[in-house]
This record gives C-alpha cells, sequence and structure tokens, in this order.
C-alpha cells in the first residue's frame, strides 16, 4: 500500500494527539509517558515522547498517514525523521495559552528550515468561550495571510475534517502554482 | 477552561483589543506579588475593577484607577473565565479601554514595557492594523501620534517615519508603542519563505511502501523534499477525508 504523509505538529499541549485519534481509522498508536517535570504536569499527566500514528484508507491501494511529533523541544531531533517526505503539515496551537506562542514560532522556523512543505495552522480549543480569536493567533504568530489560519475543536471530528481538507486545498493550489 | 498566561506572554492591552474583538464577556483575574486584581468584561467593555493586598483584602485601587494600576503593571499571571454572569453587574468604569491604555502609558516611564514581546528599533516596519468594522473608538490622538499614524502606510521603516517627521527616535518608539497599545499599528510579521520547486514522486509506479517504516513514509530514492502528488489524487484524498 502506498503511502502518504502529512504531520501534525505544534507545542506542548496543544492537542496534536486528540486530533490524530479524533480522525484515524485506526485505533491510534500512541507512545506516550508520564510527565516528567512539574510544570508540565500541571498541564497534562502523559506526553508524546516519540510519536502519535493514526492513518486513514483513502483507496486499497493508498493510505493517508498522519504523524504527531512530541511536542517538547528536547525531542525535536524526532521532527526531522518524521518531516522527510510530508505532503504537508499542520501546525497546532492552543489558543487559550499565548505562553506556548514563542514556542510554537519558533518550531515553525524549525519546520521551515527542514521541509518545503505547505503547512495551514488550526487554532484549537475554539470551542472555550474564552479562547483567542484566529485573527489574534495569526498576527502573533507572525502568520503571513498566504497560510490559512484555522479554528480547530481538536475533539471534533467535523472541525478536524475541515483542517485537513484546508491542508489538502493549500497542498493543491501550491502544486498547481508550480506547474504554471 | 479558560485563557491563561502572564503578561509577558500577552499585554494587558492586548487583551483588552481581544475583549473588545470578541467580544467577550467573563472575570479577568491578576496577580503581581502580593497584589491581586480584578476587572470585570461585559461584551467586550471593561465595567468594574479593583486592585487588592494582603489577606485583609485591602482595596487599593477600584473603577477607573483600579485599571490603570493594573496596566502599570509588567508582569502579573492572568486568567480570564467566560461568565454571562457578568451582563448583570453594574458600570461602574466611566472610561473606554483604549482611553484607560492611553493613560496608563502616560503615567509610564517606558510604554515599551507594556508589551514585551515586541521590540521597537528603527529598523522596525509598521503597518496599519485591521480594524474591526464593529469597533467604535473614542480615542482621541495627540498631534506626534497623527503625524506618525499619516506616515505608517508609506515609510518602509520607523528610522523613514523619523525622518520624514523630525520626531526624535525616543519620542518616535514612545510614541509607536502608544498606538500599538491601543491598536491602531502592528509590526509587520516576517514573510515566510516561498516553497522551492520541487522533484515528482510518481505514485503509481514507486515500490510499494513498507507498512512497518511508516517514519520514512514518502521519502523514496534518498528524496528528502515533499512529494509532488497529481491533482487527481489530492482529489481523490479529499472525498476520502469528506466522507469521513
Amino acid at each position: 500500500m502506498q503511502p502518504l504523509k502529512i504531520v501534525i505538529t505544534g507545542s506542548y499541549s496543544a492537542g496534536k494527539t486528540q486530533f490524530i485519534r479524533t480522525i484515524s481509522d485506526i485505533e491510534t498508536v500512541s507512545t506516550d509517558y508520564a510527565v516528567t517535570l512539574d510544570e508540565e504536569r500541571e498541564l497534562k499527566r502523559e506526553t508524546t515522547v516519540a510519536l502519535d500514528f493514526g492513518t486513514i484508507a483513502i483507496n486499497e491501494k493508498l493510505n493517508l498517514y498522519l504523524f504527531g511529533t512530541p511536542g517538547q523541544e528536547r525531542f525535536d531531533f524526532m521532527w526531522e525523521h518524521l518531516s522527510i517526505g510530508c505532503l504537508g503539515y499542520v501546525v497546532m496551537v492552543d489558543s487559550c495559552r499565548p505562553g506556548h506562542f514563542a514556542e510554537t514560532q519558533r518550531l515553525m522556523a524549525r519546520f521551515a528550515d527542514i521541509t518545503d512543505a505547505p503547512f495551514v495552522v488550526a487554532a484549537n480549543k475554539q470551542d472555550d468561550p474564552a479562547a483567542l480569536p484566529v485573527s489574534y493567533v495569526r498576527r502573533r504568530l507572525g502568520v503571513s495571510m498566504d497560510v490559512p489560519v484555522l479554528p480547530c475543536i481538536a475533539n471534533e471530528r467535523s472541525s478536524v475534517k475541515i483542517v485537513l481538507l484546508s491542508l489538502l486545498k493549500h497542498i493543491a493550489a501550491q502544486h498547481q502554482e508550480e506547474h504554471v | 477552561m479558560a485563557l491563561e498566561g502572564t503578561l509577558q506572554d500577552m499585554s494587558l492591552s492586548d487583551l483588552f483589543q481581544v475583549f473588545r474583538m470578541g467580544p467577550k464577556t467573563g472575570v479577568l483575574l491578576l496577580t503581581s506579588g502580593a497584589e491581586r486584581g480584578i476587572i470585570y468584561v461585559a461584551a467586550g467593555r471593561l465595567i468594574d475593577a479593583a486592585v487588592v493586598s494582603g489577606p485583609e483584602r485591602t482595596v487599593l485601587a477600584s473603577h477607573d484607577e483600579g485599571v490603570i494600576r493594573m496596566l502599570l503593571w509588567d508582569d502579573a499571571d492572568f486568567t480570564f473565565r467566560h461568565s454571562p454572569a457578568v451582563l448583570e453587574r453594574p458600570v461602574h468604569i466611566a472610561h473606554d479601554s483604549e482611553w484607560l491604555v492611553l493613560e496608563g502609558m502616560r503615567r509610564r516611564d517606558n510604554p515599551a514595557l507594556a508589551m514585551p514581546y515586541h521590540t521597537i528599533t528603527l529598523d522596525t516596519q509598521l503597518q496599519l492594523s485591521p480594524l474591526p468594522s464593529s469597533a467604535e473608538s473614542g480615542v482621541s490622538l495627540d498631534v506626534n501620534q497623527w503625524r506618525i499614524l499619516s506616515q505608517v502606510s508609506i515609510a518602509p521603516s520607523l528610522r523613514a517615519i523619523c525622518d520624514a517627521t523630525g520626531i526624535s527616535v525616543d519620542q518616535a518608539i514612545r510614541t509607536v508603542a502608544e498606538l500599538m497599545s491601543i491598536g491602531l499599528v502592528e509590526i509587520v510579521p516576517p514573510a515566510v519563505p516561498k516553497s522551492k520547486p520541487r522533484p515528482r514522486l510518481d505514485l503509481m509506479t514507486s515500490p510499494q511502501g513498507s507498512m512497518m517504516e511508516p517514519v520514512l513514509a514518502g521519502a523514496r530514492s534518498g528524496e528528502e523534499g515533499p512529494p509532488m502528488v497529481g491533482r487527481g489524487l489530492l482529489d481523490a484524498i479529499m472525498r476520502r477525508v469528506r466522507g469521513l
């Protein structure tokens, strides 16, 4: 079966694992371990140290693989391996944690170095009435207007579908641009 | 759930802008050392505030002065929770948040500290902020603010604005900080590098991928760039995702 790959990345506790769980055809393979740092434990008890892995079967011959990167920077050596040959990637950001924006910017810069693949930004936790608006998230992350920044609720299938479809349209548009 | 952070992550003036844009309704709690503050926000408008200290909760400032006192804090932890009940509270703040932010900036020795995650230099490029259509601004600008604002869309950098207006560097930085704080201008974000042309991966003829090597999925023949997939394949993936 031909593998195609989309990477789901983002800072710690942005919702990457949940995003993949919500849309994957299979029970996702997660390699979560107990969190060791106190400040991280306040956010979540377990964290992804290697990768999350889910699939969407396109047809009998094609599988779309979804890979979630480990969010903590001390595991960033994995990012390069995961991004090799990806069609595109989703940068997830927690709309309720402005303290994670700087780390997300560093991560976006690092990914831009690693791969030329198109990407979209998913502003997660938009179901919280206190969440920062998407336009503010775009401005704070310094994302240019040609990159989609989308509202996201990682545990809602319809929301995750919209993010993935937007990424695929963005990939298609970039391919078209390069052929003109 | 709540919006949480510190004023180093997000300044109070930015929070007020977000409340107006929402518009949000709820309670903003702040803690700075021994002082604690509370601001009630109803449909984006600040309606009441107080700063207290110590276990007896001695009131140090309230209403408009309470907000201004909090605007002078360089750092504090904050939590904003949505609360529709705030809409029922009486209004005790006379001025809108833009006026309060400007007043806070005027009382500061260094207004740039109000936005710690921005660095304003002579090479900083500025642009006018997109204002929400619903924004009703009662803000009044002084002469220097108008002069700088008039140059933002035509001058490539703060240095050019200083040259064009004759305003001193210190004054220009202070004024830009004020204009940013009330949401009229913003720093131009860095441009995202353009993608380089990519080699095409022929998905129909490449060898079957190994399910056991998913991490390297998509990488073939030493190729590390993103694969170029055909439009037909992308359409097939989109149809599948839509059908999920």
